[in-house]
């Protein structure tokens, strides 16, 4: 049972480090719904990269930057040449779908070395999602850097009269959320799941993206949310271990899906729906242009 | 900006005539091509060659071009499914849930009949035929709809519900067709039965009807979007969504209208592949191949600018290509994926494009003054 | 009122020979004025006399094409607002520059040195705390901004502003949203900052006794130029109307006399709520009749909104019922609405009113997309809206090249004229019209008022939101002024008095009279 927690801590961690980018990017009013696609990359290039090497911290290193870029990518279609964002997140989601299935063919199989090494029976990633988490929540909230972030997501108008140059806080938080969803795909292709196959994540990006909107933009609550996602995508993969015999396995891989789908439904009811309104930046998905 | 004495401005377009849009398409698609070739490289290969083996065996070879058609028939369905929804502002990217819903209906139906285990039943086509489409049409409407239902009652993300029911729909299948699920095939594995010999589709040249069928629709939505109510009031609801609830448009039906619409021509996309290509008459095993498939709707819808009838040359190339890639990647020995390759650059290319949708770029001759209002400050 | 020791010391603004030229309208030309420390000095000038420019080029948002500005005596050059506000340059928008999630504070450090690295809460609220003392504006500093009424969020402006040092205070239209008590308070605060050596300068249109009250001197504007300058002692608003119009008359409207006929509208204790799920509307009842204007007056966000939108079927009611014409169409949608006579001109002509991206022939439709007449069997005629089109824009000379342009190449004035042709074209029993005149210049007020009246002789039944307590009156029968969701009162317009309305807008109950 103990095993199973982790395991399903273990999921969380990848989820709730990807959602904390997507996170991030959100709050300055940058969405990017091709999280999956940066995830991809991160997973295909930190997996190559630490094979090749036999070094897992260059494979993490890779994944960050490939996250990083990719982050800049998205930054310069959606910041400077305001392309409308879905738009770009879905090239972006697209192109890493397409491209590493290309790229990642030839090295299809497992990773072949040493598992990472828990410390106090944990992954050490847990211990730096936790940290992520609690430094995103203190930045956004307590400093004067989150304050501008916040603002630049709320209402880049006001921001920018305000003396704070709306696009560099922009570009600054895609390429940081970037860098946080390559890591979550290195995270998942080398300590979670390291065995590549093409499209391996299935959907765990859009699961990410569902934990945002489903998080009120909270890091904390975010972060719940990822715990109980983990331990839900767990059970249904082993659910012999509370209902043995009782659904075909394959139905039960439907269950965390369905579920993400009910809660988001539950989310959006009128209780939901006054805090989620005043919670959701008021600038986000919208491209800014200076006046004047 | 200045190159070589000419002064470069970006003008913000105010209006788009069709030819420019079209040009941007056409421009946008080469430009893939040209980095596409980037793949060809990597593998060793000169791009003129491999470009040459694609659209060789992909339009110009007895063998590879029925196959080109039928994956065109299939992209440019699939394209429909996305466009309906994207004319109202939303983003189906369930076409593969879709669609696997349509092929469990089709299929449906002929388990009804009791078609399973006995290939040589005998079904009326006149019946059994539109009894499968409309199996493979409900179901996929079923499916769409509940992303627009959610959307229209609930403002929940189609983006995130219609990618759920993407995996949803994968298990799902899975399930059907696998380890003794109700569909599985008796004989082979891992697929569903095969479909009747009774049933299976007429052919029109080698290709089945359902190349009419999908002409037809194209006519068919390009008239409902330019000259019809309802047309009005899905464009109405995708440019503002504020102002279609004041002129008396329900915001929550719309949604659901474009979903089901929408969903019901993946589901059919999926009776033609499933139920009517000559040689597949099952649910293949690789089944999910033609969920990735399914994605290239997305990139024609968008190059297609939502233009039903632009997205038939669109389609017809891309199915091309990816037919025809697949067929360079074995004869060149090429990495797998190299349609997916393609894919991915050119939904990026796309992406960029779009800037000019709305930009252009002016060069300015220095001894003509011109003053443009538009310039972007 | 003004003391000689104010107006001695030096400039702490100065324009000098100020030319912006555009295609079109609003240019300034060869603009000079000194604002003295200690001073308040009013500009003055009617809509499209140049303010805006004026003000955009002393926030560095446009740069002069000739001219210069100077600073405590040295020459600036703002590149951007970012320059101005280093300066010295406060400047205090008519469209609300907050950040409406965020509290307070919040939007007050945005931005300030004093923040700090990791926020100061604590100094930056100490030091704010005391400026707002200083002044007389009393502002709950953890309030998120939303919350707010928008008299308190403008002086979230002003203290913002002043927080950041500034030595000049631009204020846009200030009063033009503030009840009039709201109103005395600005009015005494303005005082105050004057008392400490601020220049303030407010940019007025309308508000004649406002500008008696509280300025030392003004600059009049006129088609761009500068027609008068003078100390406000000895002036009348007589004598400011005249340089500011360049003629003696104020334009004043006639009223339309027309018998009044049989109920159209009635409603009976109508609530609903907001999109923030707080009660907006609590309990309305009114009747409107045939050839009536029946006019709400209201600051903005008191109400009115909703019951635009509650009558137009855009938003449910919680209670109450609504008759048209003796027909409870309470539960009715939008669309049955619209086809049973109910025509409705929203306040937001861009988000709501048309739709940016179709030609006008499509924004028409959006009004006739249901009649048999121009979509028979489902399928649009659209020769027949071309020619309804064509008509609407001869009939109502809506300014543009054709019918087939895109609606975002109007102007506001012009896309007002569209949308009110193409509802008032359906002869709408009942029309719905919501700051039908905001953001006019005068010929298009004009415009939309007489056809509104023209509305009015042909006996429909005229709902009118208004902020301007002028227009209300002058245009309706009978007034209601709004505050908090309730009707205050109901007058006809033969008793109602300026200031009494004004009063009840703000929220004072009407005084019973002692027998």
């Amino acid at each position: 049972m103990w095993e199973l927690f982790v395991r399903s801590l273990d999921a969380s961690i990848v989820l709730a480090i990807a959602a904390l980018g997507e996170l991030i990017g959100q709050r300055s009013g940058v969405l990017n719904v091709g999280i999956e696609g940066v995830m991809l990359f991160g997973a295909t290039f930190g997996f190559i990269v630490a094979q090749t090497t036999g070094d897992y911290t260059t494979g993490f290193i890779a994944a960050i930057a490939i996250g990083a870029l990719i982050g800049l990518m998205h930054g310069v279609f959606s910041i400077t040449l305001g392309v409308d964002q879905v738009v770009s997140g879905m090239g972006i989601w697209i192109l890493g779908f397409g491209l590493t299935t290309y790229i990642g063919n030839p090295y299809t199989g497992p990773l072949g070395m040493a598992r990472i090494d828990r410390i106090g029976g944990m992954s050490p990633f847990f211990y730096l999602a936790l940290a992520l988490i609690i430094l995103t929540w203190f930045v956004l909230n307590k400093t004067s850097l989150g304050l501008k972030i916040r603002s630049v997501g709320e209402n880049p108008a006001v921001a920018e009269v305000s003396g704070i140059g709306v696009n560099r806080i922009r570009y600054m938080c895609v390429i940081v959320s970037g860098m946080l969803m390559g890591l979550a795909g290195g995270v998942y292709g080398l300590s979670y799941n390291p065995v590549w196959n093409y499209n391996f994540l299935m959907g765990w990006g859009f699961i990410a993206l569902a934990l945002v909107f489903f998080s009120m933009w909270n890091p904390f609550i975010m972060f719940g949310g990822a715990v109980l996602f983990g331990a839900l995508w767990q059970l249904a993969l082993s659910p012999e271990f509370i209902l043995p015999g009782v659904m075909s396995r394959y139905l039960w891989r439907m269950v965390p899906f369905v579920i993400t789908v009910v809660v988001l439904v539950v989310m959006s009811t009128r209780w939901f729906r006054t805090r989620w309104g005043a919670a959701k930046p008021e600038a986000l998905g919208m491209p800014y242009r200076k006046e004047g | 900006m200045k190159i070589a004495e000419h002064d470069i401005r970006l003008v913000k377009r105010v209006e788009l005539p069709w030819w420019n849009a079209a040009l941007i398409s056409i421009f946008s698609i080469v430009v893939a091509l040209i980095l596409f070739s980037l793949v060809f490289v990597h593998s060793g290969v000169n791009p003129i060659n491999g470009f040459k083996e694609i659209f060789q065996f992909a339009f110009l070879n007895r063998n590879g071009l029925p196959l080109t058609i039928n994956r065109s028939i299939f992209i440019f369905l699939c394209t429909c499914a996305f466009i309906i929804p994207y004319r109202a502002g939303l983003w189906n990217i369930g076409m593969a849930g879709q669609l696997y819903a349509g092929a469990l209906g089709a299929f449906g139906v002929m388990y009804l009949f009791g078609a399973k285990g006995d290939p040589n039943l005998y079904i009326a086509p006149g019946i059994g035929i539109p009894l499968m489409m409309i199996g493979a049409m409900l179901a996929g409407g079923l499916i769409g709809g509940i992303a627009g239902f959610l959307r229209g009652r609930f403002n929940v993300n189609e983006i995130v519900t219609t990618m759920m029911l993407n995996s949803i729909g994968f298990w799902f299948v899975s399930y059907m067709v696998k380890e003794g699920g109700p569909f599985m095939n008796p004989v082979g594995r891992s697929e569903s039965f095969d479909l009747p010999v009774s049933v299976r589709a007429p052919l029109i040249f080698g290709i089945p009807f359902t190349l009419v069928v999908a002409l037809l629709l194209a006519v068919l939505l390009y008239w409902v979007f330019a000259k019809t109510r309802i047309g009005y009031k899905i464009k109405s609801y995708g440019h503002n969504p504020l102002a279609a609830k004041y002129s008396g448009i329900n915001p929550q039906v719309i949604p659901v209208l474009v979903f089901v619409l929408g969903g019901m021509i993946a589901g059919l996309a999926a009776y033609h592949y499933f139920g009517a290509v000559p040689g597949v008459f099952k649910v293949a095993r690789n089944y999910a191949e033609f969920g990735d498939l399914s994605f290239y709707g997305i990139i024609c819808g968008l190059i297609a600018q939502g233009n039903p009838l632009a997205a038939i040359p669109i389609s017809l190339l891309f199915g091309g290509l990816t037919n025809g890639g697949r067929f360079a990647q074995g004869k060149l020995q090429m990495g797998f994926g190299v349609d997916y390759a393609l894919l991915g650059v050119m939904m990026i290319t796309m992406v960029v494009l779009q800037f000019f949708y709305r930009y252009k770029i002016v060069w300015i001759k220095p001894e003509k003054e011109i003053s443009d209002v538009g310039i972007i400050r | 009122m003004p003391t000689d020791n104010q107006i001695k010391k030096n400039a702490v603004l100065e324009a000098r020979g100020i030319t912006k030229r555009f295609p079109g309208c609003c240019a300034n030309e060869q603009i000079d004025f000194e604002i003295k420390a200690g001073e308040v000095h009013a500009i003055l000038g009617e809509n499209g006399a140049g303010k805006t420019t004026l003000m955009n080029i002393l926030f560095g948002l446009y740069q002069p094409d000739e001219g210069e500005l100077y600073f405590d005596g040295e020459k600036v050059d703002f590149k951007s607002p970012l320059d101005a506000i280093k300066k010295g340059i406060g400047m205090v928008h008519q469209k609300r520059k907050l950040v409406m999630a965020h509290s307070v504070i919040e939007n007050i450090m945005l931005g300030h040195p004093h923040a700090g690295e990791i926020l100061n809460f604590k100094r930056v609220k100490q030091e704010v705390t005391e400026l707002c003392e200083k002044y007389g504006f009393k502002l709950d500093l953890n309030a998120k901004v939303w919350q707010l009424s928008e008299g308190q969020r403008q002086s979230v402006e002003i203290i913002k502003a002043l927080y950041r040092g500034a030595k000049v205070l631009i204020l846009d239209e200030p009063t033009s949203a503030l009840s009039p008590p709201e109103t005395r308070n600005l009015l005494d605060s303005i005082r105050t900052m004057a008392e400490s050596d601020l220049a303030v300068v407010p940019f007025i249109t309308h508000k004649l006794p406002v500008v008696l009250d509280i300025s030392h001197r003004v600059t009049v504007l006129r088609n761009g130029k500068v027609t008068a300058q003078f100390a406000t002692e000895g002036a009348t608003e007589k004598s400011l109307a005249k340089s500011m119009v360049g003629r003696e008359v104020i334009i004043k409207l006639d009223k339309v006399e027309v018998e009044r006929g049989k109920p159209v509208l009635e409603v009976e204790n109508l609530s609903a709520y907001s999109e923030k799920d707080y009660l907006a509307l609590k309990g309305v009842s009114f009747t409107i009749h045939e050839g009536e204007i029946f006019g709400i007056a209201g600051v903005s966000g008191n109400g009115q909104e909703e019951l635009a939108e509650v009558l137009a079927g855009l938003r449910s009611a919680t209670t109450g019922t609504i008759l048209l014409d003796g027909e409870d169409i309470t539960r009715n949608s939008t669309l049955e609405r619209w086809r049973k006579g109910v025509g409705y001109v929203p306040a937001e002509r861009n988000e709501v009113g048309s739709i940016a991206d179709y030609s006008l022939i499509d924004n028409v439709a959006m009004n006739y997309y249901f009649e048999e007449e121009y979509v028979p069997r489902g399928v649009i005629n659209y020769k027949g809206l071309r020619e309804l089109t064509e008509n609407l824009i001869a009939e109502y000379n809506v300014a543009t090249p054709g019918p087939d342009v895109n609606a975002r190449a109007l102007s506001g004035g012009n896309l007002q004229k569209l949308i009110l042709a193409r509802v008032l074209s359906r002869k709408p029993r009942l029309i719905i019209a919501s700051l039908p005149t905001q953001g006019l210049d005068v010929g298009a007020i004009e415009f939309v008022q007489n056809k509104l009246l023209q509305a009015k002789k042909d006996k429909a039944a005229i709902l009118l939101i208004s902020g301007e307590i002028e227009e209300a009156l002058s245009l309706s029968d009978r007034v209601a002024p709004i505050y908090e969701g309730e009707l205050m009162d109901i007058i006809p317009w033969t008793d109602a008095e300026r200031d009494n309305v004004g009063a009840m807008m703000a929220g004072i109950k009407p005084k019973v009279e002692s027998l």
